[in-house]
């Protein structure tokens, strides 16, 4: 762009307005450049798209990478693969942003200067071949193929080892399920059959082993259309209400670290009440303590539990997950393997929770390995140390003495492909590719593998990782399978056509038949431990993984800064959940900041008062406080390098687990007011719809046409007007939208997805303060039905939670209704918005002059102003090669707003038109209907009375959103399911 | 209303001869055209410096974004929107004076009602800035207005804010040309009694006036004329403004009364203008003879009079909140008073409700500086009215979940003062070089009381 | 609004456009070898020697139009191409006089599209699938181009061409008609309704060096709406008895 463009003058012109006139002139001559040789697959202006595999977590779903001109633009769900089946989560969508990332090393660089590859790595060779011994490496693990590559070269090269390091190492429910089931693998829940699922603080939402397909498989669980009955009932357990807690019919406030007891006595009250005929079961919960003991223990009171039992022993398949390796502390395996056993005593091992025949591949060593390698480094053992996908400086305790031991190791050699706190410190920098860029596969589950393949040529002077390695190996005189990653992966997916077959569909699926266990005898031995905590205050330190930014690796993506967190909607920053109590106690409100200290450290952060924590907890976001990165740092919009939040992985004590994993729930934390007060991004502040309906609910019992007692407004919900009539008589489409919230969990994928496909920009901290975030769509939450009070506060923020029992939370897509009778289009005084033939409420950029009055007459508030010049300075870098092309960027001064993704519907209009017909049903994807994991979104032609958008509406829950206005939304919603029946009422 | 009593200084005057008195009357009111003030000028300075820095402050806005100033969704409407109105509101007084009052031959008008006119003209100026400052686009002004061009579009009559464009060009110009009429003979006059260059312009500026019968006739009808075509503008003009906010769905917004409303408010808030620059400006140039505390008694009784229309206004508001039964209306109305912004909502009852009651005292009615106070204060109120209708109603709407809070930003704040500051700059030029008192007019009631007195 | 200033410059340039031309078009004969200047003295004057194949080919033209000029054309140079049209317009599309941007190469519509009438969609081949039209890739030209022989050589163009293709470098054209960001035109919607690539382009296939044909239409008020304004796309989507869309979110989204 250059200094004076266009728009520059024009806004300079713009001054002495007469004159705007004289910028005729001054539009740049574009250059055509076409290829020198065209691939034959690639036609400019048409989407090519490679199947692949997500690498955002260890999930690893399957990818549809859409490219234009051989750029990604846009991620989606392989609808073959067996573990997202088409759907992706937030950070799977956003996840394309790496490739073009600010942030990326562009190329090899040697104590801080730029260095050729071929010096690089002779570097390298030269200081591991001066002590082979002395050279670890330590990172995640990443697929067979390359994994394959670097246990090889560690292994033939005598290398001091590997160490595959992750975070959150699974290794306690591993060591569970070898304790109890014999096999030191992972289990796979699957909740598809299950009518009753207790989470025990799994987050299996958005947090879990797998929350793309937990998602789906919950939703399927519940969907009313197929389980009159509301299908399966979800409790959770935990000292926080979580995103997937909000989901649940009853929340058991247990205090932190108590879910292990607990769930041991509910299986032993369960046993007692079923009858077990297993000896080995029977033996292993027979010292389990009596259920009241538990309740004391875990600070609840029986009642709920007894009811609980209850429902155990009347359900017919119970799932019980395990708790997240964040939530369990030093007695995780007992509590895993607690866990474990209530399936296994409720009958669900086999059915809801199957155990695989192997042990896991490549399974996460345990934290005490990690600190193992950490003390040999501090004694000076190590004198190269290679890392790669990890950031250890990042995420390992403080007390581990990590950041001093890595003084002492003679080079350190990163092959991060975005600066992150490691490579910082990295003598030697040796660029991977970005998963776009990059060949490999991964194997989440035996049967299942799934194949990585570029879709764009390496953007920057970076190495495939497995090329570094294979260099490596070959400098030390290893025997490496010749060629380069690419050959080597494509013979260990059977190279020819069985390779051809993978590329096309993305990987081989054929789901093995993990399934049934027994409980082995000495499962005994693996229970009965309590958590210890270190430390000296108050309350209990929860560190918790943040729904997007996972264990820090999301925060470099600014779509994961801003889009706002489910639960509380604060974004941009860290905070610390405190109860009501908890806050009165120290005098704070929100957004006063408070000082967390645990012996191992102390971060500041400004509290977030809530009714959904326990008071003997604090809870705080792990992922947040990165000290690099363009947006990882940057606290304010300031300028890099300037911390965004705190970490709180530093205030951790080095604890493990019975097994040795690491025990992130160990530690407590006295809580101080510091005085200062911290204006937070809080993107809603209200959680009271002060019943206008915008969020509704159905109970059970008026779903079956019965008479709802417990709950005002109607039964049937009344349509007072046919969405349908909304559009030009002649034309064949009323486009619309049927949303259900009854699905809906909250996980803010669709906002993902939208913002990528729509070039919605970012905003930053200080603009999403005032409210002037740019999403098209965004997530509501509400508590109940609401009254009429509050909206005095002069700091207001979401106050409706309670602690436990009956949990009524709703959340509500809202977006564009794109209204029959839309009050924005009435008041635009140069019709820049107006309603087309096809029932679209449509927004024409170029034509808008920013009066803005279209914004304060939409009664759904969902316009976006553009109060900058985003479309040029918010794509820094090279993110603007990721823009969609079919989707104009928006310049200074303009509204925007949902458009139902026109330009998908344009596209769907071509083959229509061309072979003369009308768009079929399904042939227009929205981009969040294509994301939600729970398929809660369905869009479709209104007029079609066969359309999925026609069909899939519930006359019984159906609503329009504030209908008393008679703004005739195009968006039908769907009420939620009130499931809360007897035995999980508290 | 008391007849007029005759003004001490215009029975005096009508003892001696003609032309004498007609001199006297010429040299006291053309006085302040003949010398530079230093007061004038120092005032003069500020106000230019003041226009200078909005006008910098402009630049910055449109070159970086609209973000310099405070919005916060969903508060899209602010500052701009509110002095807009208000200034609109300002220019009504002039024209209700010099229209209205002139069709029915209120006398006590003659002496303000130059000053009146001028301030409506100017008033008519700043406030038409605004929408412009306003858009999102200002280089895109142009797709405002309704004219052919090459892309065949065009505007949308359906939209208040067009209606407003209408509205606030026919009042512009009705007024430019009333107040320009109303000033030739009085030019002609400045123009027989200065030399040099200052003659040219006046000569060229009166239209060759030489006072001959028939062009009188003519003057007085077409002043007539223009009257008949000003005095609908008083109610049109501010209902249309009205509506940009009443067509609209907000609530708080949305209600019918607007218009009846906010033509009692402007008018209410002219005067209290009109006080404000008249005041000063007597005593500044010793027209003490010519604008006495019987006008000001006068525009008094106008004040106190609208400032019960306002205040029925702001009760129907609540009443019809709570009786529509709607909730959302309610909620708005509970908040404007009790919420966050109860501190904007008290100022505005206050100012427009409470204090005006003093006038019901003669004492303070005639009590210059207590008027002078008031009227400043009225003025404060009348802008916190508009502030109170605007952002309280946005801020607090339909979907609680999108709620916020607005704040103004430095940015509009300098172009608020600069707006003032603009206004003031054309005042001050104006009675530099123009009479502030209508010549003629005065002339003629000198004359009507020496021959047979009023009648 | 800037829309009818680019007209003005429009015309102001091409204005400029015709006295230059009027100025060159003499020296363009001497270019092309002998202009009617030299005609007299050419039948009895010294006889002309070409010193490339395009000079020889030249008088060989003008041989054949006066039987009396005396020509001599060497050996080498006696060779049936680059043949005189080829010459000429490769000429022609490097004229740095006429209208439109100079190009990397001299390329010439009139003598592919025009002469050889090749297909606009041989080259532009994504026209009737995609948005775009698509510009041909350096693998296209050479499909025809590798198969010429060396006497081509002589064209400068064909030697940059080569060039390109040896060193595997794409080329970079001067686009020339040119539509903003926020316009989403679809060549394959107007092709698969019939509209001609003339409507859009001008004659093409008489245009050596690519340029924007100038084109207004007039809205019935009498005011003009200059190529590639948006008005002057909706005359033709209104003339068009309502079979084209007039929905604004067509193109703008």
């Amino acid at each position: 762009m250059p200094d004076l463009d266009r728009r520059d003058f024009l806004k300079l012109v713009g001054l002495g307005a007469g004159t705007a006139t004289a910028a005729g002139c001054s539009d740049p001559i574009e250059k055509l450049v076409p290829y020198v040789v065209q691939p034959e697959e690639i036609t400019p202006g048409i989407a090519t798209v490679y199947a692949s595999t997500c690498r955002e977590c260890e999930a690893a779903c399957g990818l549809h990478v859409s490219t234009r001109e051989g750029r990604p633009i846009k991620l989606e769900g392989n609808p073959e693969h067996p573990i997202n089946r088409g759907r992706l989560c937030a950070r799977g969508q956003v996840g394309i942003g790496r490739t073009y990332h600010p942030d990326r090393y562009e190329g090899p660089r040697a104590d801080g200067q730029a260095t050729t590859w071929d010096d690089a790595e002779a570097r390298l060779l030269a200081a591991v071949q001066a002590n082979p011994g002395g050279t670890w490496v330590l990172g995640a693990s990443r697929g067979p193929t390359i994994d394959g590559i670097i246990d090889a070269v560690v292994a033939g090269g005598g290398l001091g080892g590997r160490v595959v390091y992750q975070p959150f190492d699974g290794s306690a429910l591993r060591a569970a399920t070898e304790a109890v089931f014999g096999v030191a693998a992972t289990p796979q829940f699957d909740l598809s059959g299950a009518d009753l699922v207790l989470d025990f603080d799994s987050g299996f939402l958005d947090t879990g082993l797998s929350p793309v397909e937990n998602a789906a498989q919950f939703a399927a669980a519940r969907d009313i259309a197929r389980h009159p009955d509301g299908g399966a009932r979800l409790v959770t357990i935990g000292p926080r209400l979580t995103m997937t807690g909000s989901n649940a019919e009853s929340w058991i406030p247990a205090a932190a670290g108590s879910e292990g007891a607990l769930a041991l006595a509910l299986a032993r009250a369960v046993a007692s009440k079923r009858g077990v005929v297993d000896a080995a079961l029977d033996a292993a919960i027979a010292k389990a303590p009596a259920l009241s003991a538990a309740a004391t223990a875990a600070d609840v009171d029986l009642a709920s539990l007894e009811q609980l039992v209850d429902a155990i022993a009347h359900a017919h398949a119970v799932v019980a997950l395990p708790p997240n390796p964040a939530a369990a502390g030093t007695n995780a395996v007992a509590a895993n393997a607690a866990v474990l056993l209530l399936n296994a005593v409720a009958g669900s091992v086999g059915s809801g929770v199957k155990i695989p025949r192997g042990p896991d591949p490549r399974a996460a060593a345990p934290y005490a390995e990690v600190q193992a390698l950490v003390d040999a480094m501090n004694a000076g053992q190590v004198s190269v140390l290679i890392v790669h996908d990890a950031n250890p400086q990042y995420s390992l305790p403080s007390a581990s003495g990590f950041s001093a031991a890595l003084e002492k190791v003679g080079l350190v050699a990163s092959l991060a492909s975005l600066v992150d706190e490691t490579s910082v410190e990295a003598a030697l920098v040796l660029p991977d590719h970005t998963p776009l860029e990059s060949w490999g596969d991964a194997e989440p589950r035996a049967g299942v593998r799934s194949l990585v393949q570029p879709t764009i040529r390496p953007l920057h002077d970076t190495r495939a990782i497995g090329d570094v390695f294979l260099v490596l190996g070959r400098g030390l005189g290893v025997s490496v399978p010749s060629g380069t990653t690419r050959d080597i992966v494509a013979a260990n997916w059977g190279g020819g056509a069985s390779f051809r077959a993978a590329l096309v569909r993305g990987g081989s699926f054929s789901e093995s038949s993990a399934g049934h266990a027994s409980v082995e005898t000495g499962a005994a031995g693996a229970i009965g431990a309590a958590s210890q905590f270190s430390g000296s205050g108050d309350y209990t330190l929860i560190a918790y993984p943040h729904s997007y930014l996972g264990d820090g690796s999301g925060a470099a993506l600014p779509w994961m800064q801003e889009i706002p967190d489910p639960v509380t909607k604060l974004s941009w920053r860290s905070w610390a959940e405190i109860s009501k109590t908890t806050a009165e106690r120290l005098g704070v409100k929100f957004g006063d900041v408070v000082r967390i200290d645990t012996g191992n450290g102390a971060i500041e952060a400004p509290v977030y008062p809530r009714g959904g924590i326990r008071d003997d907890a604090v809870a705080v976001a792990i992922g947040q406080g990165h000290t690099v990165g363009h947006y990882a740092s940057m606290a304010g919009d300031g300028s890099p390098g300037v911390a965004r939040g705190a970490n709180v992985a530093a205030l951790l004590p080095a604890a493990t687990d019975e097994g040795g994993g690491r025990a992130w729930l160990a530690t407590r934390a006295s809580l101080t007011k510091s005085g200062a007060f911290q204006r937070v991004a809080l993107s809603q502040w209200f959680d009271n719809q002060r019943g206008r309906g915008l969020a509704r609910q159905v109970s059970l019992l008026a779903l079956a046409g019965g008479h709802d007692d417990d709950h005002e407004g109607p039964h049937v919900i009344e349509q007072p007007f046919e969405r349908a009539n909304d559009a030009a008589p002649g034309d064949p489409y009323r486009w619309g939208l049927t949303i259900d919230n009854d699905r809906c969990t909250g996980c803010s994928a669709c906002i993902a997805a939208c913002y990528v496909e729509n070039n919605v920009p970012i905003v930053g901290e200080t603009n999403a303060i005032k409210h002037r975030e740019m999403n098209w769509i965004r997530i509501e939450r509400y508590i109940g039905d609401g009254d009429t009070e509050g909206g005095e506060e002069r700091r207001p923020h979401p106050d409706r939670e309670v602690l436990g029992g009956e949990v009524d939370v709703r959340f509500a897509a809202m977006l564009c209704q794109h209204c029959g009778s839309a009050p924005c289009e009435s008041v635009c005084p140069v019709i820049a918005t107006y309603h087309t033939p096809d029932g679209l409420n449509a927004m024409i950029y170029n034509r808008c002059v920013g009066t803005r009055y279209c914004a304060n007459n939409c009664v759904y508030k969902v316009r976006r102003f553009n109060y900058f010049d985003y479309g040029y300075d918010n794509w820094p870098g090279l993110l603007s090669l990721m823009l969609n092309p079919d989707v104009t960027v928006r310049g200074q001064g303009v509204m925007e707003k949902c458009s139902f993704c026109v330009q998908r519907i344009q596209l769907a209009r071509q083959p229509a038109k061309d072979e003369g017909r009308d768009i079929r049903d399904g042939e227009i994807v929205t981009a969040c209907q294509q994301s939600c994991p729970t398929d809660a979104i369905t869009f479709g032609n209104t007029r079609d009375a066969k359309a999925a958008v026609n069909t899939r509406v519930d006359e019984r829950r159906s609503y329009y959103s504030l209908h008393m206005l008679n703004t005739r939304p195009g968006i039908t919603y769907l009420a939620q399911v009130k499931r809360v029946s007897e035995e999980s009422h508290s | 209303m008391t007849p007029p009593p005759p003004a001490t200084a215009v029975a005096d005057m009508a003892q001696s001869s003609p032309a004498f008195q007609d001199s006297k009357i010429n040299r006291d009111i053309l006085n302040p055209t003949r010398y530079v003030s230093l007061p004038w000028l120092g005032l003069l300075l500020l106000a230019v410096l003041g226009v200078g820095q909005a006008v910098f402050s402009l630049g910055y806005q449109t070159y970086v974004g609209l973000g310099v100033a405070g919005y916060q969704a969903p508060v899209f409407w602010a500052v701009y929107i509110i002095t807009f109105v208000f200034w609109i509101g300002i220019g009504h007084a002039g024209t209700l004076i010099s229209a209205i009052l002139f069709l029915f031959r209120a006398k006590w008008r003659n002496a303000i009602n130059r000053g009146a006119e001028a301030m409506t003209v100017f008033a008519v100026l700043t406030a038409a800035l605004f929408p412009l400052i306003h858009i999102g686009r200002l280089w895109k002004f142009y797709f405002l207005i309704p004219y052919p061009n090459q892309r065949g579009l065009w505007v949308n009559f359906k939209s208040p804010l067009l209606w407003d464009v209408f509205a606030i060009n026919t009042y512009m110009t009705i007024s430019i040309v009333f107040f320009y009429v109303g000033l030739i003979p009085d030019i002609a006059v400045a123009r027989d009694r200065s030399t040099g260059l200052k003659r040219v312009i006046y000569a060229i500026l009166c239209l060759g006036w030489q006072g001959t019968s028939g062009q009188w006739k003519a003057h007085t009808r077409t002043v007539l004329h223009l009257s008949g075509l000003a005095t609908p503008l008083v109610l049109s003009v501010h209902s249309v403004v009205s509506w940009d906010f009443a067509m609209s769905i907000i609530p708080g917004w949305h209600a019918t009364i607007f218009a009846p409303y906010f033509v009692a408010g402007a008018i209410f808030g002219g005067f209290a203008m009109v006080l404000t620059v008249m005041i000063p400006s007597r005593r500044i140039f010793g027209l003490e003879a010519y604008i006495t505390d019987y006008h000001f008694e006068n525009m008094s009784r106008f004040i106190l009079f609208t400032s019960w229309i306002v205040g029925y206004a702001y009760g129907m508001e609540y009443f019809i909140a709570w009786y529509s039964g709607v909730e959302a209306e309610q909620t708005s109305f509970f908040l404007r008073a009790f919420g966050p912004y109860w501190v904007s909502t008290w100022i505005m009852i206050s100012a427009n409700c409470i204090f005006p009651q003093l006038l019901w005292f003669k004492k303070l009615r005639t009590h210059v500086p207590t008027l002078f106070v008031l009227s400043v204060i009225i003025n404060i109120g009348m802008w916190f009215e508009r502030y109170v209708i605007i952002i309280t109603s946005t801020s607090r709407d339909f979907i609680p979940g999108a709620w916020g809070l607005y704040i103004p930003s430095p940015v509009e704040l300098s172009i608020l003062a600069g707006s003032f500051c603009w206004f003031a700059m054309f005042f001050l030029l104006f009675i530099k070089f123009f009479p502030i008192i209508a010549i003629t007019e005065v002339k003629e009631l000198a004359i009507h009381e020496k021959y047979g007195g009023a009648h | 609004m800037n829309q009818t200033t680019r007209r003005y410059c429009a015309v102001v340039l091409a204005a400029c456009a015709v006295g230059a031309a009027a100025v060159l078009i003499p020296s363009l004969g001497d270019a092309a070898g002998g202009g009617h200047a030299e005609e007299p003295q050419a039948t009895r004057g010294p006889t002309l020697v070409a010193a490339s194949v395009c000079e020889a080919q030249r008088l060989k033209a003008r041989k054949a139009d006066d039987s009396r000029l005396s020509i001599e054309i060497p050996k080498e140079f006696d060779k049936p191409w680059p043949s005189l049209s080829a010459c000429e317009s490769h000429d022609a599309a490097w004229d740095e006089d006429a209208d439109g941007p100079m190009q990397p190469i001299p390329f010439s519509h009139a003598h592919h599209a025009g002469e050889f009438e090749i297909d606009c969609q041989y080259c532009h081949s994504a026209t009737d699938r995609s948005r775009a039209a698509g510009m041909p890739s350096v693998e296209v030209c050479m499909g025809c181009h590798q198969m010429f022989p060396a006497e081509y050589d002589e064209l400068e163009g064909i030697r940059i061409l080569k060039q390109y293709w040896a060193e595997k470098q794409p080329i970079a054209w001067q686009q020339i008609h040119r539509l903003p960001e926020h316009v989403k035109f679809r060549h394959n919607r107007h092709i698969q309704a019939g509209v001609d690539c003339q409507q859009c382009h001008g004659p093409v296939e008489e245009i050596d060096k690519m340029h924007m044909v100038p084109d207004t239409k007039w809205w019935f008020y009498g005011l003009p709406t200059a190529k590639l304004e948006m008005g002057w796309c909706i005359e033709c989507h209104r003339d068009n008895n309502q079979q084209a869309t007039q929905d604004c979110v067509t193109c703008h989204h």
